[in-house]
Parts: C-alpha cells; sequence; structure tokens
C-alpha cells in the first residue's frame, strides 16, 4: 500500500470511532435512564406490589428500555442490520448453547422458575436439603439465605430439577404434638384443659379447627393428640412455646405426662430381706464369694453382685 | 371512654389503667391490664390525645386486613330482595396522639374482646381473618360499647335464588367506623352474586357533633391490588 492509499482510507477512521463513541454515550444515557426508571418504579410501587413483583417489575423495567434502546438507536447508529445480526446471533447461538450447556441451561430453568414462580423472594423454602430464605432469583442462580446465615447459591437448573418446599406457599399451617398422659389420669379432663389453652390462643385458627384426641394406648402412656392450624407466619413461634404451656397446665390440673417404667411380676414369691446388718445378716452366697465376713462395708458390695440384684432388692 | 384528652391525666376502666404524664418537654405514656404493660417516653411532645375506635384487625399485631363475622344462626335472603340486618363486631381502641398541627399518630392499641384468627376458604388460597360470631339481629342490638359495636348490613340478594348466608367478611380497607356516647356503629352491604361470591363494602353514616367518625388507619389504596371492598368467593 502506498502513501496515497494510506491517506484515502483515513477518514473512515474517525467515522466509525465517532459511531463507537456514540453509542457508548447512548448506552451509558440508557443505563442511567434505566436506573432512574427502576428508582421511580421502586419508590412509587413499594407500598403497593409484593417484594416477589415489584423485582420483577423492575427487572423487565431496566433489561427492557435497555434492550430498546439498543434496537432503536445503538443498532442504527453503528450500521450494523438486524436481520444480519439476528442470523449472526442464531449462528453464535448454537456454537455458545454446545460450548456453555450448563449456563444455557441455568438461563432457561431460570426464565422458567420465573415463569412458573414455586418460589418467591423471602419464602421459606427447601431445596436438596438446603434450607432457607430465598434472597434472589437471578437469571442464572437462587439465592439463599440459611437459618444459620450463609450465603448459598444454587444453579437454576438445580433449583428447577430439584424437589422444592416451600414452606409458606400456603396461607395456614398444622403442627402437631404427642402428649402423654398416665394411664391413672383423666384423659377426658386433659382434652378439655388443652382444648381451653388452644380456644385461648389468638392464633389457634377457628376454622380449620383443632383436633384433640386420645390416639394410641401406648405402653407407658395414654397419648393424646393435638392438631392446630395457624397463619403460616404465627406458627414456629406457637409451636415452640404451646407445648410447654400444656404442659405446665396440666400439671397445674394434676395431670402428670408419663414417662417410661416397668413394672416385674415373677412367678414365684421372692426371698427378699432387708440387709440391715452385714456382719450377721450375710447371705450364703455372698459369705461364699465374699470370705472376709468381718467386713462392716459389705452392703454395698453385695448390691453390687449382678446375681445378688434381685435377692437383695427391696420390693 | 372514646374522647380527646389533654395530658396529664388518667383514665380507668375494666381493669385497664391509661395514663399520661408530664417530664418537662416530654409526656410518659402508660397502659397497664392485667396481661401486659406498655410504657412509652413521648420526646419533646405537646399535644393531645385522642382516645377512640379502630379496625378491629390489629392484636395481637396486624397479619391480616379481614374481619370474619360468622352468624349464630343462617339468615335466608330471598331472591331479589334487600333485608336489613344487625350483627356485632369486636371493638379495638386506639391510642393517638395528635400533633400541633392535627396530625395524628397511632401509639398503642387495646381490646376487651375475645381475639381469634380463621381461615376463610382453603389453606392454599384462602385469606386469614379475624374472627367474630354474632347474632344476626333485626332490629338495632344495644352492645355494651366497650365491647362491641354494630353493623348495619343490607343484604341485597342479586340472584333468582333463595340464598342463605351463615357469614360475612369483610375488608379494613374502607371500613368506616362512628362513634358515640352510646353506640358505636359501622354501616355496610354484601351484595350476593351468586351461591359462591358476594361483595361486601361499607357506607358512610351523617357525622354530627354528638356522632364522630373514628381516624382510619387502614385507607384505601390507590391501586387496586387490594381494593377497599370485600369479596367473598369461598361460600356464604
Amino acid at each position: 500500500m502506498n502513501v496515497t492509499e494510506t491517506i484515502s482510507s483515513l477518514p473512515e477512521t474517525p467515522e466509525t470511532v465517532l459511531k463507537i463513541v456514540g453509542a457508548i454515550l447512548v448506552l451509558i444515557i440508557a443505563i442511567a435512564m434505566g436506573k432512574a426508571l427502576t428508582i421511580y418504579l421502586q419508590r412509587s410501587l413499594k407500598d403497593k406490589v409484593d417484594k416477589g413483583h415489584l423485582d420483577i417489575i423492575l427487572k423487565v423495567g431496566y433489561y427492557g428500555l435497555i434492550t430498546l434502546v439498543i434496537v432503536v438507536f445503538i443498532l442504527p447508529l453503528t450500521g450494523i442490520e438486524s436481520s444480519g445480526l439476528l442470523v449472526t446471533g442464531g449462528v453464535l447461538g448454537i456454537v455458545i448453547g454446545f460450548a456453555s450447556q450448563s449456563i444455557v441451561g441455568n438461563l432457561i430453568s431460570g426464565f422458567f422458575l420465573i415463569v412458573e414462580r414455586p418460589i418467591k423472594i423471602g419464602d421459606q423454602i427447601n431445596i436438596a436439603n438446603n434450607i432457607g430464605f430465598v434472597e434472589d432469583i437471578n437469571i442464572f442462580s437462587t439465592i439463599i439465605r440459611t437459618y444459620d446465615g450463609l450465603y448459598m447459591r444454587i444453579p437454576n437448573q438445580t433449583v428447577f430439577t430439584a424437589n422444592i418446599t416451600n414452606y409458606v406457599a400456603n396461607v395456614t399451617r398444622r403442627f402437631e404434638y404427642v402428649v402423654g398422659i398416665r394411664y391413672s389420669d383423666d384423659a377426658e379432663e386433659a382434652i378439655k384443659i388443652i382444648r381451653e389453652i388452644i380456644d385461648n390462643e389468638p392464633f389457634a385458627l377457628k376454622n380449620p379447627s383443632p383436633g384433640v384426641f386420645v390416639d394410641t394406648l401406648g405402653d407407658n402412656a395414654v397419648n393424646i393428640i393435638v392438631r392446630i392450624w395457624a397463619p403460616i407466619t404465627e406458627w414456629f413461634e406457637m409451636k415452640t412455646r404451646l407445648l410447654w404451656v400444656i404442659k405446665k397446665t396440666l400439671e397445674k390440673n394434676g395431670i402428670e405426662i408419663a414417662f417410661p417404667q416397668r413394672t416385674v411380676w415373677f412367678a414365684g414369691e421372692l426371698q427378699t430381706r432387708k440387709v440391715t446388718d452385714t456382719q450377721t445378716e450375710l447371705l450364703p452366697e455372698a459369705r461364699n464369694m465374699y470370705p472376709l465376713a468381718e467386713r462392716t462395708d459389705l452392703t454395698e458390695e453385695i448390691h453390687g453382685l449382678p446375681e445378688m440384684q434381685e435377692g437383695t432388692k427391696e420390693g | 371512654m372514646y374522647d380527646k384528652y389533654t395530658p396529664p391525666f388518667t383514665l380507668n376502666f375494666e381493669g385497664h389503667e391509661i395514663s399520661v404524664e408530664k417530664d418537662r418537654e416530654n409526656l410518659i405514656y402508660r397502659r397497664t391490664c392485667s396481661y401486659e404493660t406498655v410504657e412509652k417516653i413521648l420526646l419533646n411532645t405537646q399535644g393531645d390525645f385522642l382516645i377512640n375506635p379502630i379496625e378491629p384487625v390489629n392484636l395481637p399485631k396486624p397479619i391480616t386486613s379481614f374481619l370474619l363475622i360468622d352468624f349464630e344462626h343462617p339468615v335466608v335472603v330471598g331472591p331479589g330482595t334487600k333485608q336489613k340486618i344487625y350483627l356485632t363486631f369486636p371493638v379495638e381502641t386506639g391510642i393517638f396522639i395528635i400533633g400541633r398541627n392535627g396530625d395524628h399518630e397511632l401509639i398503642d392499641v387495646l381490646t376487651l374482646s375475645n381475639i381469634k384468627y380463621t381461615l376463610y376458604g382453603a389453606p392454599n388460597n384462602g385469606v386469614v381473618c379475624r374472627y367474630w360470631k354474632s347474632k344476626a339481629f333485626t332490629s338495632y342490638p344495644h352492645p355494651d360499647t366497650r365491647y362491641e359495636g354494630d353493623i348495619e348490613l343490607d343484604i341485597i340478594n342479586d340472584t333468582t335464588y333463595w340464598m342463605e348466608v351463615t357469614k360475612a367478611v369483610f375488608n379494613a380497607y374502607g371500613m368506616k367506623i362512628y362513634y358515640g356516647k352510646e353506640q358505636l356503629s359501622m354501616r355496610a352491604f354484601m351484595r350476593i352474586i351468586n351461591r359462591n361470591l358476594a361483595e361486601t363494602g361499607f357506607m358512610t353514616y351523617t357525622t354530627t357533633a354528638e356522632f364522630k367518625r373514628s381516624i382510619e388507619l387502614y385507607t384505601s389504596r390507590k391501586i387496586i391490588l387490594n381494593g377497599n371492598r370485600g369479596i367473598m368467593e369461598h361460600g356464604l
């Protein structure tokens, strides 16, 4: 290339630079306008729209405005044909798709998560044994804050394909206690007391009605099932508080919570004697095993012998 | 009881005591009752106090804006007719501080009524409501205004069937409570659209010096994401 040709090609370069600078400026203005639009929408809709919906509206507003500016202003400014871009984009899409399947998978999963909405920002969820609050749903990943305050990023593909348990999707939730009382106590009285406690609890819902009934006659106790429905926002506080209230109130009314105990009946009459004076009342077996009969502290040792336990136990 | 008070003052009723003391430029608000004591220091405050009834959906804490009144006996309404009944509703009392410019702020809520909540509809798509059981009266019931107010309810049956009504669900957004010396009232309507659907709303009374309108906590919203009407879509 000679000097003349080089000079003749020069005027095109500043024009291209100008176009690029112009496009960047327009893009910066679009981003600033998007931010302004986001702030305006946030302020005006904060009290009127719940957080999950508001987040989607803000994202759609922001990215929608930028996309619109790119298509309407930046592409014509830079002289890029949108039809050509579509073809190029299609080819590139295939190439990128093969190269980055997981990213595209996460992107598509994120789209479907936003459309299907099995979880919302602020919900308490369990995704593949990851339990916590949903902090954000992005296009590639979902952010969870676990109950112990950890930040957890889960790829959207995992979220979409895993079993999701949403603990707060419904407006109410039921919790249950098993209250075991002694066989000697009056179960009907216990049920009456528990029902009174539930009636006095504002957030123990009237409908669906609570259930209090004798469920099983267990080995050690008469088991009363207590089922209470509560608003989803209140159930945990109630569950952690009410069982102790039930226990204390039952005890105040003479009804004890039973604990495991076993009564043993022997076929023959037991030869039991109270060992009061170890020097004179030693059992023959103990005398054989313990020739030091003159020891005065033998009582404890006799009780300690496995084969002597039944013989020495008091009724 | 429902009136404007200038500090310092002490008010005793039904085991509750409300007192406001002056402490130099500040005010100390105290409320004691059998189960709870509330004390607040109002810094550099000179305003009066207003005690008046508020929408009964705030205690123990506001979790819903809906009030469900369960009728003790069902009411049957003929096709195409409009009938008037009276119900009672639980009373919650709000204690407001009024600023120099007439602006007001709620500082405490109390009630003598029983507090209970219920679910209207199914657990997946229903709404949690404050629960109240009431007789359906055909004439003004003269309730004790410390515990209960009355709702003058017009039931409009727009269907061609006899309709049995067992409950009414009201939205606190739009509730208009009026109070006088011996009356605490609301005027409401229920328009029955079909067996499972009805619309409820509130109407205004004429206010006088003796019959005032309460300050509304739940004011109507500008956009209809949660309107001021109650829609009963889970049965009557």
